[in-house]
């Protein structure tokens, strides 16, 4: 089942997605990447109904990078976080809504402080310390309600997450495999290897 | 869209019905809105019309609104008793009260019942039923004093005492009884008055107190609260909390008188 | 399942002497699972006017936009700041507008409203999903802790109290009715409204 956290700490955020693509029972692809970098200082971690979250995160990237070239600025995190979720809203009362949840992680670099936006298809938008979304969320919000620090360095927010992954492996039925791990600080954007 | 704008085409907008559908393929109902369980009446007397309503607003099982109105304004000798779909009710008496200004203004006459009467059921009819309004008409014209019902599909009935809401049957049960043909003032207003408190004590959805409206050709008078049957009683002690009951983890204070200090810097001017 | 108790969430307002209050809880859910413990479901509208939006979170953030443009337009055509009472009805025919197709919200608003003496005059109001106004001279009430509302505050309420005891009331009625809901709660927040000065608490609350 699909599953996704995300964790901020004192000048970073954190974002794991599963990297399972299923069709029905059957596994397609296990190295599928559900998170997009959607402008240089921030990441969108997506999942739901397959054709819509390719076809919206495109949407999202390629708006933002519009915006980038018109304005030589980037949105600020909040500001994404709102446009998104705007285009979520509005596509809910269309004839077919797109059926995506998703998290905006950025790091806002006007105020050097990282946001996490939790986002979901219905257009329902939320501000966290740190965020899931899938099965994995019923065991993993629990455990971050007692593990997360607003404080920790990066070494300590990865064993945070490793916590969360370890969690969801053993205690879901039909747990996810492999995770792909994202990190959005003042640098920018990387991939980083747990 | 959900963008808001500020000349908004006229009329019901339907763009949340694509969404609240596929919400409701997903087994989520459609919650209810307050509606009025009423007793509302009108009853024609020697010189006019009085109506006559109770003040309970429902939502479901909970009393939404203890002392709400329910006697409408639509011209000056002319109101209207609403039952059914409180935001229907008030909606549609307001329109039709505009649009009565509007077709006096224009013919330069006092407008008559039935035109109030005729753009009700022309705009219920509209509908299909689906603004659920029932209402009670009552005014005085040139044509004499006029009373009607109209149900929420559109029919009308014009009858010289009538009822409706979920109270009505208690109501119609005193009009039955005790309606007379050329009543009086006050044996009108006696009669109207047992007809809600009938309602209000024997029907669920109806309750608190009596409003009553008498319109006559040259006058109309608002009697609001005209019997109070179930006034709350005064407590018989105060649950007012000592300073400091409640523990608080932050406080935030927006001061809208700007506050500004004058401070002399240096020596004060000599000035003998 | 009821799309109103979708997300949870309750909105109290209360009136006292020359003053008024306003409480929400800070919860939003995902039916019985937790997401966030500060969701705001209040919003200023002007200096003296708030707006408690309880209902489906979509919408909650949806008519706060709609809001926030619709009144800063008033000011701009009026060239003055919107009053509470014609505020009201601006809510009332926004949701009547969508008579046939409703957002999933039950408003309660809480404000001062000038009086022509030069004083202000405490406002309390409340629409159903659809528009219907409801103003009270006690409290109002909306969310999934409605019925638990009604009832503590019935008991708890009565007139002229000055803004610290209004504080108390308004408080202890809200924790108490958010404790018997399992939709609401997560934290909750106080504002009273005064002539001079607004002040927002938030309080210490159950967590579970």
């Amino acid at each position: 089942m699909e599953t996704s956290f995300a964790i901020t700490g004192k000048d970073y955020i954190i974002v794991a997605a599963d990297t399972t693509a299923a069709r029905s029972i059957v596994k397609m692809k296990t190295d599928d990447d559900k998170i997009k970098v959607v402008s240089p200082h921030l990441l969108m971690s997506y999942s739901g109904e397959p054709g819509d979250t390719i076809q919206f995160s495109e949407f999202v990237e390629r708006n933002l990078r519009l915006f980038h070239i018109r304005n030589n600025y980037s949105l600020r995190p909040s500001a994404a976080a709102s446009w998104i979720r705007r285009s979520l809203a509005q596509s809910l009362r269309s004839r077919k809504p797109y059926s995506v949840n998703l998290m905006l992680s950025g790091y806002d670099v006007t105020t050097d402080t990282p946001h996490l936006f939790w986002i979901d298809y219905l257009g329902t938008m939320t501000e966290v310390p740190f965020g899931a979304h899938g099965y994995g969320s019923y065991f993993a919000l629990s455990l971050l309600d007692r593990y997360h620090n607003p404080e920790a360095t990066l070494e300590e927010g990865i064993e945070t997450l490793k916590r969360c992954i370890d969690e969801v492996a053993k205690r879901l039925i039909v747990s996810p495999g492999k995770y792909i791990v994202k990190v959005v600080d003042k640098d920018g954007t990387r991939v980083i290897e747990i | 869209m959900a963008t808001a704008a500020v000349y908004s085409s006229p009329g019901f907008d339907f763009s949340n019905e694509i969404r609240n559908n596929f919400l409701a393929s997903k087994g989520i109902p459609l919650p209810k809105a307050t509606s009025t369980g009423t007793t509302i009446v009108g009853c024609i007397f020697e010189d006019g019309i009085i109506l006559g309503a109770d003040t309970r607003a429902t939502e479901g099982p909970i009393v939404a609104d203890k002392n709400c109105e329910k006697i409408h304004y639509i011209t000056e000798s002319i109101r209207c008793c609403g039952a059914g779909t409180a935001a229907d009710t008030e909606f549609v008496t307001n329109l039709i009260s505009s649009n009565m200004e509007m077709h006096a203004l224009t013919h330069n006459r006092k407008p008559r019942v039935v035109t109030a009467m005729t753009m009700l059921k022309q705009y219920l009819f509209r509908y299909q039923g689906h603004v659920g309004a029932a209402l009670v008409l009552g005014g005085v014209d040139a044509t004499g004093p006029n009373l009607f019902t109209i149900a929420p599909h559109g029919s009308t009935d014009k009858l010289p005492y009538v009822t409706m809401g979920s109270g009505s049957l208690a109501a119609m049960a005193v009009f039955e009884s005790g309606w007379r043909k050329g009543m009086s003032r006050e044996e009108a207003l006696t009669l109207v008055k047992s007809a809600i408190s009938a309602g209000i004590f024997n029907d669920l959805g109806s309750g608190s107190n009596v409003d009553a409206c008498i319109i006559t050709a040259n006058n109309t008078e608002m009697l609001r609260n005209v019997e109070m049957p179930n006034e709350r009683v005064q407590k018989e002690r105060t649950y007012v909390f000592p300073k400091g009951t409640t523990a608080w983890k932050k406080e935030e204070v927006r001061k809208l008188v700007v506050q500004e200090e004058v401070r002399l810097v240096g020596e004060a001017m000599d000035t003998d | 399942m009821s799309i109103m108790e979708y997300n949870g969430g309750s909105v109290i307002a209360m009136v006292g002497k020359d003053c008024v209050a306003i409480a929400s809880d800070l919860r939003l859910g995902n039916q019985a699972l937790g997401i966030s413990s500060n969701f705001q479901k209040i919003f200023p509208v002007t200096d003296r006017i708030y707006l408690g939006l309880p209902g489906l979170a979509t919408d909650v953030t949806t008519l706060r936009e709609v809001f926030r443009f619709r009144v800063n337009m008033y000011t701009i055509k009026e060239e003055r700041e919107i009053e509470p009472e014609t505020f009201a009805h601006l809510v009332s025919s926004t949701l009547y507008e969508r008579r046939f197709g409703p957002y999933f919200i039950e408003p309660v608003m809480a404000g001062l409203s000038k009086v022509a003496t030069g004083g202000f005059k405490p406002f309390i109001a409340a629409t159903d999903l659809i528009g219907c106004l409801n103003f009270a001279k006690d409290f109002v009430v909306a969310g999934t802790a409605s019925s638990k509302l009604y009832g503590a505050a019935e008991g708890l309420w009565e007139p002229d109290l000055e803004p610290e005891q209004l504080f108390e009331t308004i408080s202890q009625t809200m924790l108490n009715a958010v404790d018997r809901d399992a939709y609401s709660g997560w934290g909750v927040v106080v504002h009273v409204i005064e002539k001079d000065k607004i002040t927002t608490r938030t309080l210490k609350g159950r967590m579970d």
